[in-house]
């Protein structure tokens, strides 16, 4: 019998964020969400994609040339136009371009591969406590494979984390978050409305998920983390963050809220696969902000017994 | 954007001249504005008491002129004596000068003087009296007696030009550079001074037999020696007489008693044993640049210092004489003085190890001669020094173990994110394994006992290992440069005209077979191995004629005295004094761009059959102009560096092949080479003689650093790039191996 793959866009040695100690980072394909301010936008499609980098693109041609589908066009003394659209992700263009501005983000891997890709680095992540993590794209799009890595991955000893917008069937949730060390789920947004609006799905399913997972996985030894991003102009006034305080604040175990402040590194990935940014010219937010500094005060007040961190590296490590 | 790391954004500032004045204390900061406000000088003292020596003693034997010779520039060292400074004697009239050998230069100096004030790479200043002195009087007098000069006696017109000018089975680092790589009998010569050879020559003179034959040579080596040791006993003399008198005329009453007890310093030390840390500390910048002075070459280097020194600490902070304050801003001292020791090199060794780096050297931390760890309160106040003093020299390093307290790892992780470079990391396992293997050949163990190891084990240099007082031996030389000898066999031996070589479209190394005969990929690798083989031999036979020459006429006495048993066996350092002799040794450089280069061949010609090996032979030969297409082939293949045993498994099988074939030949002094990847820098100047290679590099780019993959190759990251790595047998490599890995600072987790 074939063993299951998931289509996996990126993996990523010896990240330090995200879980404890050094980390691989398995990026997962496809996600059902399409929030506004995606930093990854690769992850959106679950099948693999041409992506150009227009930075090492020289305008040679070669690409045009060997196309078999006529995907690419090109002026001469410009960049190389693609039609992304009609790109059949055949490859015959990533391995004749001599600038490697090309290649294809998405390749199908079994459990078993992931875990080996997963264990390579064993002896880096002893000392620290390191381990693997599951990101996306929404881990949960493929939770079958998902949860086999986890579990080959937890049996021989690595730190195990994802995480997940939490946006699933609690079974499939469950499937894979029973095997984590460490669950980072996002909180958007509270009003279910706007949550609509801004990631194309509601919140209900989300905020369930959240309750029930802060009451189960401590049972089985494993820690959530509820992380809120910080979208400046959309969820980061004072009443979106207070109610998601609030939320918190009466969920189970008291779990650690992690504030993540706006970044637009993303940005430039959206026109390597042929797509729009929806939010062009955001500024990042910087770490002492003295708005993120009034924002982590205000949960803390109205979260007192959790603990409240600011920044995806500030997290509570043990 | 980054901001740049402390480090990085002070050698820009120093290098602009808006700061220089860094230390721990006012003291540290003027003497550290004074080493930087000077720009690297040639003082002509050694050249002229050389000259006026061998003038006089035409006809004499051999030792007994180069030991008087030596004897007569400690007879003419200068006296200056500065302000702040609380160590004394400087190798040159001018901070920052080189005290060059004239015997070892002359030949391409008196060639290349005009341009040495504005050459591109390590130019020197020099006064014009010195100029005329060195044109008119002292180059005419050794341009045709340099070692260089000698070798081409022995060796064919081809040969003289292949070892210096080919770029592929190279000597010339070991032309210019005798007396180097040495790690004196520090806890000797600290505990009881020169004083106790001085004594020990002159009983083993009296001992002799004039009836025994052997005792002819060993009178003049006794008697050499001994006038050498006087001429240090009297230079003690004269810098405490020039203390003496800069106290008489000192107005600040603090400073004129330190000046009166640096003059009563220099009547003990380093004539006598050290009494206190502070002549511990004169004793170990004495000896330092003495052997700087007297050698010509790279990396005197202090060892286990924080063993010897911690004794003299101890007991000053027992007796209330010293603070912990006091004692790092002696070893401060040491580092600003040690770097003003620039590294005086011809315009060729310029071009490939430029910088006027002298690789001193200095370690903390490892075990004690019980296996404990040996850790101490100076292990932590040398890293901290160097935090303050921020010097180049030396290299600080730990030597690592499974014992090493946490603390003094973060110690030294401090200093690492200075981003200065220092310090580097040594593990100890690997050095003990490489030292009890140390120049005995394949199949044997060195002369070194485990005791030996553990006590005086330390690195030389970049990273050779050694032994305080215990070998000696130029530890760099042979350099094979293996991506051009694999270039070699696609080529059948003939460097490719695109390429700043003087051997350009001509036969550099032998014809390995022309490459349309290959029909296997074990036949095109048999080739790379023959050619392999073929530098590493050529270079050996010429450093074997290099290493007679040093042993009849380039003797060094000042190093033989502190080689443990050498004055016993009144044998000179350079004729085998000491217990273990090793060197010169074969240093590979290019390593991973000769193994992505066999990689490439193998997927894209043999596997893949995308392309032919002539068609590669053509691509390097024409640089790739017009073999684009076959570049992106070449350069997609899989390459070291990423955890991929497809290009791995080649790099541990010519890393295994390079040693063997190193570790067989055997040296002059009767030891066997050995194998060392340390060359740092050098990649570049090779890297510039060198044509288009198979992995897609363009000619006169750099090759790839020491051990490390091929820039920008290892694209899967640290970890996985430290796997490769640790798929290769490391102490086969009985001088060293060296692997620089760079971590963006991002990378790293911020302090909690």
């Amino acid at each position: 019998m074939e063993e299951k793959t998931a289509i996996i866009f990126d993996i990523g040695r010896f990240r330090n964020t995200d879980g404890p100690g050094i980390r691989t980072i398995i990026f997962f394909k496809g996600c059902p969400l399409r929030c506004r301010w995606c930093s990854n936008p690769f992850g959106l499609e679950l099948h693999p994609q041409l992506a150009v980098n227009p930075a090492k693109c020289t305008g040679c041609g070669k690409c045009v040339e060997v196309c078999p589908h006529g995907v690419n066009a090109i002026t001469p003394g410009e960049k190389v136009r693609v039609d992304f659209a009609a790109c059949q992700t055949c490859g015959t263009c990533t391995a004749a371009c001599p600038g490697g501005a090309r290649a294809i983000s998405g390749r199908a891997y079994t459990a078993r591969q992931l875990y080996q890709e997963a264990a390579k680095d064993a002896a880096f992540y002893r000392k620290g406590g390191g381990g693997v993590t599951l990101s996306g794209g929404e881990v949960l799009l493929q939770y079958e494979v998902a949860a086999e890595t986890l579990r080959l991955c937890r049996t021989n000893y690595l730190n195990t984390c994802i995480e997940t917008s939490a946006y699933a069937p609690w079974d499939h949730l469950w499937q894979v978050a029973q095997y984590c060390h460490t669950v980072f789920v996002d909180l958007k947004h509270m009003d279910n409305t706007q949550h609509q609006a801004m990631t194309g799905v509601g919140n209900g399913v989300i905020l369930d998920n959240i309750s029930r997972l802060c009451r189960e996985l401590p049972r089985r030894g494993g820690k959530v983390i509820v992380r809120m991003p910080l979208i400046p102009g959309y969820n980061d006034d004072d009443e979106a963050v207070a109610a998601g305080a609030r939320f918190v604040a009466e969920l189970d175990g008291a779990p650690e809220l992690n504030l993540l402040p706006y970044h637009n590194l993303g940005e430039s990935k959206y026109e390597m696969i042929g797509a729009a940014y929806t939010l062009p010219g955001l500024e990042s937010r910087k770490r002492r902000d003295p708005r993120l500094l009034a924002i982590q005060a205000l949960c803390q007040q109205l979260a007192p017994r959790n603990r409240v961190s600011l920044g995806g590296d500030a997290i509570d490590l043990g | 954007m980054t901001t740049p790391t402390a480090g990085a954004a002070l050698g820009n500032q120093l290098r602009a001249g808006t700061v220089a004045k860094v230390g721990s204390t006012k003291r540290i900061q003027e003497l550290n504005g004074m080493l930087h406000s000077n720009r690297p000088n040639v003082d002509i003292t050694r050249a002229r008491a050389y000259t006026k020596v061998y003038k006089a003693t035409e006809g004499m034997p051999s030792l007994m002129r180069r030991y008087k010779a030596s004897a007569e520039v400690y007879r003419t060292l200068t006296d200056n004596v500065y302000d702040y400074e609380q160590l004394v004697g400087w190798p040159t009239k001018r901070i920052r000068g080189a005290n060059f050998a004239i015997e070892l230069h002359a030949h391409w100096l008196a060639e290349d003087l005009p341009n040495l004030r504005d050459r591109t790479y390590d130019p020197f200043e020099i006064t014009d009296e010195d100029y005329k002195e060195l044109e008119e009087e002292l180059l005419p007098y050794w341009k045709d007696k340099t070692m260089a000069v000698q070798w081409g006696h022995y060796v064919s017109k081809e040969e003289w030009n292949r070892g210096q000018f080919g770029g592929v089975s190279d000597v010339s680092n070991y032309l210019c550079a005798n007396g180097s790589h040495f790690i004196p009998a520090w806890t000797d010569v600290i505990q009881h001074g020169f004083v106790k050879y001085y004594e020990k020559a002159k009983a083993l003179l009296a001992a002799l037999d004039p009836n025994d034959p052997e005792s002819i040579d060993k009178r003049i080596f006794y008697n050499g020696i001994i006038e050498v040791l006087e001429a240090i006993r009297d230079w003690g003399e004269r810098l405490s007489a020039a203390c003496a008198r800069k106290a008489q005329q000192e107005k600040d009453p603090v400073r004129k008693k330190e000046l009166e007890d640096m003059a009563a310093m220099m009547q003990r030390v380093p004539w006598g044993p050290a009494t206190s840390f502070h002549d511990a500390c004169e004793t170990a910048w004495a000896v330092c640049f003495f052997l700087f002075v007297e050698g010509a070459g790279p990396s005197i280097t202090w060892g286990r210092f924080d063993q010897y020194m911690y004794p003299y600490y101890k007991a000053d902070i027992e007796k209330g004489i010293l603070t912990p304050e006091k004692a790092m801003e002696l070893i401060e001292e040491l580092y600003v003085r040690v770097t003003s020791n620039v590294w005086f090199q011809s315009t060729q060794m310029a071009y490939i190890f430029g910088g006027y780096y002298r690789y001193p050297h200095l370690d903390v931390g490892g075990l004690d001669e019980n296996g404990k760890d040996a850790s101490n309160e100076l292990s932590y106040l040398c890293l901290r020094a160097m935090r303050y003093a921020k010097t180049t020299s030396p290299a600080v390093s730990l030597l690592l173990h499974q014992k090493t307290p946490d603390s003094l790892l973060y110690e030294a992780c401090e200093l690492a994110a200075e981003g200065m470079g220092h310090p580097s990391f040594f593990n100890c396992e690997g050095l003990y394994s490489m030292l009890e293997h140390r120049a005995s050949g394949p199949e044997a163990y060195s002369n070194y006992t485990r005791k030996d190891i553990l006590k005086f084990g330390s690195p030389i240099g970049c990273v050779e290992p050694g032994a305080e007082g215990l070998q000696y031996g130029h530890t760099d030389s042979g350099i094979i440069n293996v991506a051009g000898a694999a270039l070699m066999a696609v080529t059948n031996g003939v460097m490719p005209r695109e390429s700043d070589n003087m051997f350009a479209g001509k036969l550099l190394t032998f014809e390995s077979g022309d490459p349309a005969s290959f029909a296997t990929f074990d036949q095109f690798y048999a080739a790379v191995k023959a050619q392999i083989k073929y530098a590493i031999e050529e270079a050996h036979a010429n450093l074997l004629v290099c290493e007679k020459l040093l042993a009849e006429q380039f003797n060094l006495p000042t190093f033989t005295v502190l080689l443990e048993g050498a004055l016993e066996k009144a044998k000179d350092a350079t004729a085998g004094g000491a217990k273990v002799n090793v060197g010169p040794t074969m240093n590979m450089c290019g390593f991973g761009t000769m193994v992505d280069s066999v990689a490439a061949i193998k997927k894209v010609v043999y596997q893949d059959h995308a392309a032919t090996l002539p068609q590669v032979r053509d691509a390097c030969m024409e640089n790739f102009r017009g073999y684009e297409d076959l570049r992106v082939k070449l350069q997609a293949a899989p390459k070291y560096g990423n955890d991929d045993d497809f290009a791995d498994d080649i790099a541990a099988d010519l890393w295994e092949w390079f040693a063997q074939c190193t570790m067989r030949l055997k040296m002059y002094r009767g030891h066997y080479c050995d194998a060392a990847v340390q060359m740092v820098q050098s990649n570049v100047g090779y890297g510039a003689m060198t044509g288009a290679t198979p992995n897609g590099r363009l000619a006169g780019m750099p090759l790839s650093d020491t051990m490390s993959a091929t820039q920008q190759a290892d694209t899967h990251g640290p970890t996985a790039a430290a796997r490769s790595y640790g798929k290769l047998d490391f102490p086969v490599y009985t001088n060293g191996t060296l692997l620089n890995m760079w971590i963006s600072q991002s990378e790293l987790m911020e302090k909690q």
